[in-house]
């Protein structure tokens, strides 16, 4: 039995699952595809690394929902669990879930299968008097990316309703690149963020402030601006006006990543995004993810050189369970165009314990002539395993702790039968 | 140099985000002259856009409640800016429902204009929305280029049809040729003419009228010897300009609502001025023949 998934989905099912997808291809032009027995997740990542987002459909969510992945039985009975590894190209699926009304009012019934032997994802809708549309969709195998961000021990919180954020998004063009929310514990700012475009004389600077009143929830730990990408933040407004949940908010300091939530008890929506550290939130600290703009290049290399790469500044997620492959191909393309882009030099420590590939990732779009690399925060990603049940209770400051040496032990036997390839952990600075 | 103005009354607020609305659809940039009495929206007809100017007018006290100005100096009371027409029309836009709304310039980190809104919302506290849109003071020696233009003493003068119908006619026009030739005649006829090798097509509009000379000429003293020169012409003969049809294109399609007062003056192989009245507020586009 291979890994697989098939779900069945109604009318009004089917759109708020059109919706999820279409708020996700706000941030990537791929998604993976990832069932487990939490629901359905559709999960993806952004080509820059900075943002995330992830729609986990519940299993009730669908009118039948049925998935398994492979175990491999090993003689030191400890067993591997191979799941889907679907990814899936936004440029095949945004057209099937098109006119999502129409959807909803004219199908009976959605049908989503995998067939593993051939690499497709079948979708196929019923209409009336017998009518069947089917798609046959090929996904690449690859393992499916997450991040782990815990929402609850955030200093700052907020819950809106969509309207809110409708409201003030049209405050400003498609062509904002950025925008900066700006809270003390009685309100909140958000605002134009034009640093680098001071010099451009045409930029109009918007801000929009709210009171607290307006908000479900507001609670401030401290006073706070961070500044984050616009456009992702329209992804979930996108996929808000599928359901009719608040948004939540969940933030700290300047280069701490943002998260963006929706939940509404059969689907829960995550969108992580990074934000731009200043200089003042610098880490002094070596637990710190952050990298001040900036810092020169021969710095960052000469840092991470010849270091040790366990238990330093970069923290790895450690795995209980085998560590994977992560997209060795993907890594490789990774690092080139990053380097192309004039990123410090990223660091890959060959057959160690813990891998860690370090990019400085620039902005989406450098401003011409800008000599600063602008760089956002740091996020996490580990290989989606059947453990990932792992949670992390860590103080704050980091997202993830270091590996330590003993988990790792216990892994050895597991590596050695992958070619002593590891799991790559991907961290974005 | 201050300016600084508030407007509470929300149909005032709507016009007047019309009024912007218009401007950005005629005028990619556009200067604005803040006197006592009077906002001007001014686009001078330098090569760069073609030819083209523009001239509007409304009085600050039909929709402010409260303008207080100071000019350049005691004897130069006014203030030119330079913007660019659609940050204002998308600041307004976002005062759709306001309580008040205030203008006023300043100088963050350069000069702007600072529209200030303060939105009605469901809780106690209003929401404040800010937009700083950067502008350009122009100097006092550029003046001379913005005054308002001479209506030129037409050789028609003639009332325009539905603008609608004239803009869904012109645009049809625009898929087989850029040199559009507008004709009329002081019988109320108003034709629209292109041609090609292939193909010659013609819109005619008539009965629509041809305003008295004391409306054409405003409050300009009408000379009788004039007068009786016009009742000698033959009413039927046509006076035509030949225009780029884009501009008339570009003119017609800021026209959003329909105004209060259309018409349009021909100065024989000159050019088109056309001359509309929004409510309260003035605007005149003049268009250069082709050379």
């Amino acid at each position: 039995m291979a890994a697989m998934l098939k779900c069945v989905m109604s009318g009004s099912q089917v759109k708020v699952f059109g919706k999820a997808v279409q708020a996700l291809s706000r941030i990537s032009d791929e998604f993976w595809l990832d069932p487990s027995k939490k629901g359905l997740a559709l999960r993806c990542v952004n080509s820059s690394r900075s943002a995330y987002g992830c729609v986990l459909f519940s299993p009730v969510f669908f009118q039948h929902y049925q998935w398994s992945a492979l175990v491999k039985m090993s003689e030191n009975e400890l067993d591997t669990t191979l799941h889907l590894k679907c990814k899936l190209g936004m440029k095949s699926i945004l057209p099937i879930f098109r006119c999502l009304n129409s959807l909803e009012r004219n199908i009976e019934k959605c049908r989503i299968f995998t067939r593993s032997d051939k690499c497709k994802v079948v979708i196929q809708f019923f209409y009336r008097h017998g009518i069947k549309r089917t798609h046959n969709i090929c996904f690449q195998e690859s393992q499916p990316l997450q991040v782990i961000f815990d929402k609850n021990v955030c200093t700052n919180t907020l819950m809106i309703q969509p309207r809110l954020l409708a409201d003030a998004i049209v405050l400003f063009t498609s062509s904002q690149e950025e925008v900066t929310l700006a809270v003390t514990p009685l309100n909140f700012c958000l605002k134009s963020s034009n640093e680098e475009s001071m010099d451009l004389s045409n930029a109009v600077h918007s801000e929009m402030f709210v009171g607290s009143d307006e908000f479900d929830f507001f609670q401030i730990g401290m006073d706070t601006e961070i500044t984050f990408c616009f456009k992702e933040l329209k992804g979930i407004l996108t996929f808000s006006e599928a359901t009719h949940a608040p948004i939540s908010i969940y933030f700290d300091f300047p280069g701490k990543p943002l998260a963006l939530s929706i939940d509404d008890m059969l689907v829960e929506a995550n969108f992580i995004l990074a934000t731009l550290a200043d200089e003042q939130s610098r880490a002094s600290s070596p637990q710190s993810l952050c990298l001040s703009q900036k810092r020169k290049r021969s710095d960052l290399i000469e840092k991470k050189a010849g270091k040790n790469v366990t238990g330093q500044a970069l923290e790895c997620i450690s795995k209980k369970a085998a560590p994977r492959r992560l997209y060795p191909k993907e890594t490789l393309t990774n690092i080139s165009a990053l380097e192309n882009c004039g990123s410090p030099a990223m660091k890959r420590v060959d057959g160690d314990v813990s891998e860690v590939s370090e990019s400085s990732v620039s902005n989406t779009e450098e401003v011409p002539g800008s000599l600063c690399l602008r760089k956002f925060s740091c996020m996490f990603f580990g290989a989606v395993s059947s453990d990932q049940q792992e949670h992390f209770n860590h103080p704050f400051d980091s997202l993830a702790r270091a590996s330590d040496s003993e988990e790792d032990m216990n892994n050895v036997c597991c590596r050695k039968e992958f070619n002593g390839s590891d799991a790559k952990y991907f961290c974005i600075i | 140099m201050k300016f600084r103005a508030k407007i509470v009354d929300g149909a005032c607020l709507n016009h007047f985000t019309r009024i912007s609305n218009m401007i950005a659809k005629l005028a990619k940039t556009c200067t604005l002259r803040i006197s006592p009495d009077k906002l001007n929206f001014i686009l001078c007809d330098k090569l760069a856009n073609g030819g083209v100017s523009m001239w509007c007018e409304l009085e600050q006290e039909n929709f402010f409640n409260e303008f207080q100005m100071e000019g350049v100096s005691a004897e130069n009371n006014e203030i030119y800016l330079e913007l660019t027409s659609e940050n204002l029309s998308r600041a307004l836009k976002t005062a759709q429902n306001a309580r008040a709304l205030k203008i006023k310039l300043t100088n963050k980190h350069f000069p702007c204009l600072t529209v200030s809104v303060e939105l009605l919302s469901m809780s106690s506290s209003s929401r404040i929305v800010t937009h700083d849109i950067p502008i350009k003071v122009i100097p006092r020696k550029l003046w001379k280029d913005l005054q308002e233009p001479v209506v030129p003493d037409p050789d028609v003068s003639i009332y325009l049809p539905v603008l609608k119908t004239m803009k869904s006619v012109v645009e049809k026009m625009k898929n087989i040729s850029n040199h559009l030739v507008i004709e009329a005649n002081l019988d109320g006829e108003l034709n629209l003419k292109i041609e090609t090798e292939l193909v010659c097509v013609t819109t005619h509009f008539k009965d629509l009228g041809n305003p008295p000379l004391d409306v054409v000429f405003k409050c300009i003293p009408i000379i009788l010897a004039s007068e009786s020169t016009h009742e000698d012409r033959n009413v039927e003969h046509m006076a035509e300009v030949h225009i780029d049809i884009r501009k008339l294109l570009q003119f017609l399609a800021g026209q959003q609502v329909n105004p209060t007062k259309a018409l349009c003056n021909i100065v024989n192989n000159k050019m088109v001025h056309f001359d509309l009245l929004h409510e309260d507020v003035s605007l005149q586009y003049f268009i250069p023949a082709l050379s």
